[in-house]
């Protein structure tokens, strides 16, 4: 294919690609007189509640990412040196509850958090995805390639293990973690399905839950709502531009690797 | 290993135990136990009832036709986002100027909100919205009330929405397959006198099948569970249109609060899903080693 085709073509498919993101921050800064404004902001964040929403995703986010990184890192290293009995066991654990569809433990959970009375709570939002598999998987691979004889090293030299896995491992680790972190924070700031279920009231409303359920309102408008959607995109799209190759890597390292 | 270091390694998996074992084995269980109840939220009484969940659930006209559903749009889309995704990783596999500004610009709608894509497209496909407006324009007399309201292109509207969405993701992993395939099969295929498209179909498409195994089974899994389009963009109609198999699941679940009859359906839901990957296991892998 000539150089200029391929160019017009990849343009073309560029247009398609990028319309509707491009549509979404067209509505968010015009009335609907198509003049530009910014009432729509103002109005979402005073007569809505986008505050407290960009607060819940934040918060709950933020919490669910640390975790990951801390408790993805300590079980990825316990499979990865075969630190208890039935490592390969628990691997499969974890590969098979990436395979698993979501949908099977919908009821449970909620009757669960019923039950428990932490349904409509931060502690419904964050508890169950405090580690998560792909995350086990990832850093269980990539200890996996590191030398142990830095760790044996340490050991000889009388080093606890504590002292080994946070001094020494988790340091080397860090391409892999930061891979994950991001990955992790971007899984759970889009999440809608289980945010919806396990809560109830608006103070526990993540953007998400809050946009799918303000579309339909009288009291709204599409330029209101869109500048709710731009409010939950823009965090996300900033992470990627800046950490898009880490983005890249990690998904393709990931797909490849399985 | 000491026995202590062994306490500590359990100390330090116990995260995964917890979460592997609350979160997921329980649930499964639990979840096939209920299917055997007539389990509902303000009813008392909880009785075993046995498979009466399941023979109920085939003589559902509504489940059926959520099956259907689920169905259509699995085979409707995986070959359609399968092939444009391969299209575009072999456009963006040479090297040419601008490949990662494009690539990271198809790949933006798969890490953009689910719940935000699906907003944005009930806008364009409304009365008056901008695809609408489109296919008016060139004469494609789309439905008076809009794509979604209209129960012949409801379906076909949130599938070609889910097309655009995914390529972009399939199309990142083609690429990380592609650069596994090493420069030296396609210099002697060069070398043998091999054209472009031989070269396609006897190198690159060969090397490429466990990632195209990979993503088909993966996107069939992913889109046998659709749910967030659906809930945002039809709840289900018009007129059961849209009405998919997860969908069915959370009405009768968490809407109705029929917990058994909806497990059953889960149940049901699950089994199928694993079948089909299996049977694409299968399937594909006998056809490749031919």
């Amino acid at each position: 294919m000539q150089r200029s085709w391929r160019y017009i073509l990849l343009s073309a498919i560029f247009v398609v690609m990028v319309f509707p993101l491009f549509w979404m921050f067209w509505l968010s800064i015009t009335d609907t007189a198509s003049r530009l404004s910014f009432d729509n902001f103002a109005y979402i964040f005073s007569t809505n509640k986008f505050g407290l929403y960009l607060f819940n995703s934040l918060l709950v986010g933020i919490i669910v990412t640390l975790g990951n990184i801390l408790f993805c890192f300590m079980c990825g290293y316990v499979l990865a040196r075969r630190k208890i009995p039935g490592s390969r066991f628990w691997f499969y654990t974890v590969l098979i509850v990436l395979m698993v569809p979501v949908h099977i433990v919908i009821i449970p959970v909620y009757i669960l958090m019923q039950k428990t009375g932490l349904y409509d709570s931060y502690w419904a939002l964050i508890l169950p995805w405090l580690v998560n598999p792909i995350g086990i998987f990832l850093v269980k691979q990539y200890i996996t390639t590191l030398p142990e004889s830095l760790e044996e090293a340490a050991r000889i030299d009388g080093a606890g293990e504590m002292r080994i896995l946070f001094k020494i491992v988790m340091p080397l680790c860090k391409p892999a973690l930061a891979i994950l972190a991001i990955q992790v924070f971007m899984t759970n700031w889009n999440s809608f399905l289980f945010p919806f279920i396990l809560t109830s009231s608006e103070q526990y409303r993540t953007l998400p839950v809050a946009l799918a359920m303000l579309l339909g309102y009288q009291s709204i408008d599409w330029h209101q709502l869109m500048a709710g959607s731009v409010v939950a995109v823009v965090p996300i799209l900033v992470l990627f531009i800046v950490f898009q190759r880490h983005i890249v890597s990690g998904i393709t390292a990931g797909a490849i690797k399985q | 290993m000491t026995s202590d270091g062994r306490y500590k390694g359990w100390a330090l998996f116990l995260p995964w135990i917890l979460t592997f074992g609350i979160f997921w084995l329980f649930p499964l269980i639990y979840s096939f136990f209920l299917s055997l109840t007539d389990y509902r939220l303000l009813d008392p009484t909880v009785d075993w009832i046995g498979f009466a969940n399941y023979a109920r659930l085939f003589s559902d006209p509504d489940f059926i036709t959520s099956l259907e559903n689920s169905f259509i749009f699995v085979i409707g889309t995986i070959p359609f986002t399968t092939v444009i995704a391969l299209g575009l990783a072999l456009l963006l596999n040479e090297k040419l100027k601008g490949r990662t500004f494009f690539r990271a610009a198809y790949f933006m709608p798969s890490i953009t909100s689910m719940v935000v894509i699906a907003l944005i497209f009930s806008n364009l496909y409304a009365r008056g919205g901008y695809l609408h407006f489109l296919a008016d324009m060139i004469g494609l007399h789309p439905p008076v009330s809009g794509f979604l309201l209209s129960e012949k292109t409801a379906l076909a509207s949130i599938m070609a929405m889910d097309i655009w969405m995914a390529s972009g993701y399939y199309m990142l992993i083609f690429l990380g397959g592609l650069q596994t395939i090493p420069d030296e099969l396609y210099e002697s295929a060069t070398l043998a006198g091999a054209s472009r498209w031989q070269k396609f179909r006897f190198v690159t498409l060969p090397m490429l099948k466990p990632v195209l195994l990979f993503i088909i089974v993966i996107n069939s899994i992913k889109s046998f569970q659709v749910f967030v389009e659906v809930f945002v963009m039809t709840k289900g109609g018009p007129l059961n249109a849209t009405f998919t198999g997860v969908y069915f699941v959370y009405e009768t679940g968490l809407k109705n609060f029929d917990f058994g009859y909806a497990s059953a359906a889960a149940y049901v839901l699950f089994a199928i899903i694993g079948i089909v990957s299996i049977l694409q296991f299968k399937f594909l892998k006998t056809e490749w080693k031919a």
